[in-house]
């Protein structure tokens, strides 16, 4: 665990006491399941928004993706009959080739993340839009799908499984950032692309690799999202999400200069945003604050973080010019 | 036996002739310093070496044997190593991350194959002491000095076993001690046999080091003569022309 991981860990808690003196409800069972829950849904695309970030780049299109893919998902299986084992292969199948179109827009065609994205999430929403004509797409009355509920909004022991999903997800993913070589290059990409291309790293296999994961972990998110609301409205479902996974990474730790970033800390993210989200509601804050204070408390956060360690180096150098000084 | 020959190498770009029948032998363990003003092809001459480029005409002969690089990465296996100017390292790396970049070690865990940390840690602290730098595995490049920046990418070329290491310009943008700092390494590597070609505007770290100097102008090749038996300011004449040939 990374320095930074632990301070975010201490906000986590700090924030949380607060919250629970103020009202205790925060605690209650019911409170903890529905916000881990949360939790994992936002969770899941954080991370692979992380790994683009660690490339230097960025993924504007993640929210409009979950908009797209579980309008189709909700299709697929409500509307047309598709076996569910096979939906949710075709949905990650299209996760895999929107991240490969992301990917070899930006590294074949040398376009810029935030442009390929943003034209991303511009067509894949009006994609959705024009395809359900504006119509709000859902299960038929009655139908149930014992197996594809208990993967996705089903609970264990209280935990729900879209958490559980979460956490898994993320263990695969530290493994392969943390102690594969595809995570060493995708530092090495992010920070010294030139460098790492001299070292004989196929820097675009990295790249494109970073925008397939992220694609497919959205696609993964649509699915539970589709499940978790059960209907997708398609101008509205997803909106602003792919901020949501900005910030989580960000809080996490990741540089958007890329090269840095790390697992624990983007789910860390993700879990203060939601516990940001449940304090407005369980504080009695106008819900229509709801931004504001997250916005707030994220600047503050990363403020002061860059303070703390201002005041480390300078503490630092002082120390040695004393060491200095007496020898 | 020399490590590296140029057989009348010449290297056009259309109307432009950067290199005019350059011919060259270097030993086992020698340090060359090669010297020039801009323009005057040494920059040419090493991407030649390394595999950038092919040369126009000419030869380019390693251990005696007859070499064409198609690409960077024959040269690289022929046991030639380039250590840029810049430094081609990843600040957000450790030093060993940095040694190893390209060619991470892995051991298996059941179907995973993971980075082998443990290896490249006690090899690079094995390199690092060949080269008897202070430079620590797992400290990050981006705290280091320039010379211990040096200590990494010099260790990189250790790692491959190499016969010749080119370096563009290795002292230009560090302090003093520092300079001290890279000679030492470059004394090392000779020491080791691996012959060092050093690119270099800086007259004293040159004569500090080098066996051999050897002047580029124009595209041709005026002086190739012991550095024991040159000057400072023979050189200089060399360089700008005051001198035709030595």
């Amino acid at each position: 665990m990374q320095k930074k991981d632990i301070g975010l860990g201490i906000l986590i808690i700090v924030v949380g006491a607060i919250v629970y003196m103020r009202n205790p409800l925060f605690l209650s069972p019911i409170n903890l399941g529905n916000t881990a829950n949360l939790i994992g849904l936002f969770g899941l695309f954080a991370i692979g928004q992380g790994f683009v970030i660690m490339t230097g780049g960025i993924d504007l299109s993640v929210g409009s993706v979950i908009a797209l893919l579980g309008v189709l998902f909700v299709d697929m299986v409500g509307k047309f009959g598709v076996p569910w084992p096979l939906a949710v292969a075709i949905i990650i199948g299209l996760g895999v080739l929107i991240g490969l179109a992301h990917g070899i827009l930006i590294t074949r065609f040398r376009l810029q993340p935030f442009v390929v994205t943003l034209c991303g999430l511009l067509i894949y929403r009006g994609i959705a839009r024009g395809y359900t004509a504006e119509s709000t797409a859902g299960f038929p009355f009655g139908s149930s799908y014992p197996q594809l509920e208990w993967l996705t909004i089903g609970r264990s022991f209280g935990i729900p499984h879209s958490f559980l999903a979460m956490l898994i997800v993320a263990a695969v993913m530290w493994v392969i950032l943390h102690h594969t070589v595809f995570g060493r290059h995708l530092c090495a990409v992010g920070k010294n692309e030139e460098a790492a291309r001299f070292s004989g790293i196929n820097t675009r296999f990295v790249t494109v690799m970073a925008y397939v994961i992220c694609a497919v972990l959205a696609s993964i998110a649509a699915i539970y999202f589709a499940m978790f609301t059960k209907s997708v409205q398609p101008s509205s479902h997803g909106n602003f999400y792919e901020l949501y996974a900005i910030a989580a990474a960000v809080l996490g730790g990741c540089s958007l200069r890329g090269g840095e970033g790390s697992v624990i800390g983007i789910v860390l993210g993700a879990v203060l945003l939601q516990e940001l989200q449940n304090l407005v509601n369980l504080l009695g804050i106008p819900s229509s604050l709801n931004f504001a204070v997250m916005g707030a408390v994220i600047l503050l956060g990363v403020l002061a973080d860059q303070q703390f360690a201002a005041y480390r180096t300078r503490k630092n150098t002082e120390r040695a010019l004393g060491l200095l000084q007496k020898s | 036996m020399n490590v590296l020959e140029l057989k009348n190498i010449s290297k056009r770009y259309g109307a432009i002739q950067a290199l005019n029948n350059v011919s060259l032998a270097i030993a086992p363990g020698e340090v060359v310093g090669l010297m020039g003003d801009n323009g005057a092809g040494k920059s040419t001459l090493v991407k030649v070496i390394a595999g950038n480029f092919a040369p126009t005409s000419g030869d380019i002969l390693i251990s005696e044997q007859k070499a064409e690089f198609q690409k960077p990465l024959d040269a690289q296996k022929a046991g030639i190593e380039v250590v840029y100017q810049d430094l081609a390292i990843c600040n957000n790396l450790s030093a060993a991350s940095n040694v190893f970049l390209g060619r991470e070690p892995t051991r298996r865990i059941g179907p995973v194959k993971v980075v082998d940390y443990a290896f490249m840690r006690s090899k690079s602290a094995e390199l690092f002491a060949r080269l008897k730098s202070e430079t620590r595995p797992r400290d990050l490049v981006h705290k280091m000095s320039g010379g211990q920046r040096q200590a990494v990418a010099i260790a990189r070329t250790l790692l491959s076993d190499a016969k010749i290491v080119l370096m563009d310009e290795p002292t230009a943008a560090i302090s003093v001690r520092q300079v001290a700092e890279v000679l030492n390494l470059i004394r090392q590597l000779s020491d080791q046999g691996i012959a060092v070609v050093l690119i270099s505007h800086r007259m004293p770290d040159v004569f500090e080091v080098a066996d051999k100097v050897v002047v580029l102008r124009r595209g041709e090749l005026v002086a190739d003569k012991k550095a024991a038996q040159s000057s400072p300011e023979e050189i200089t004449g060399l360089i700008t022309g005051a001198i035709e040939h030595a």
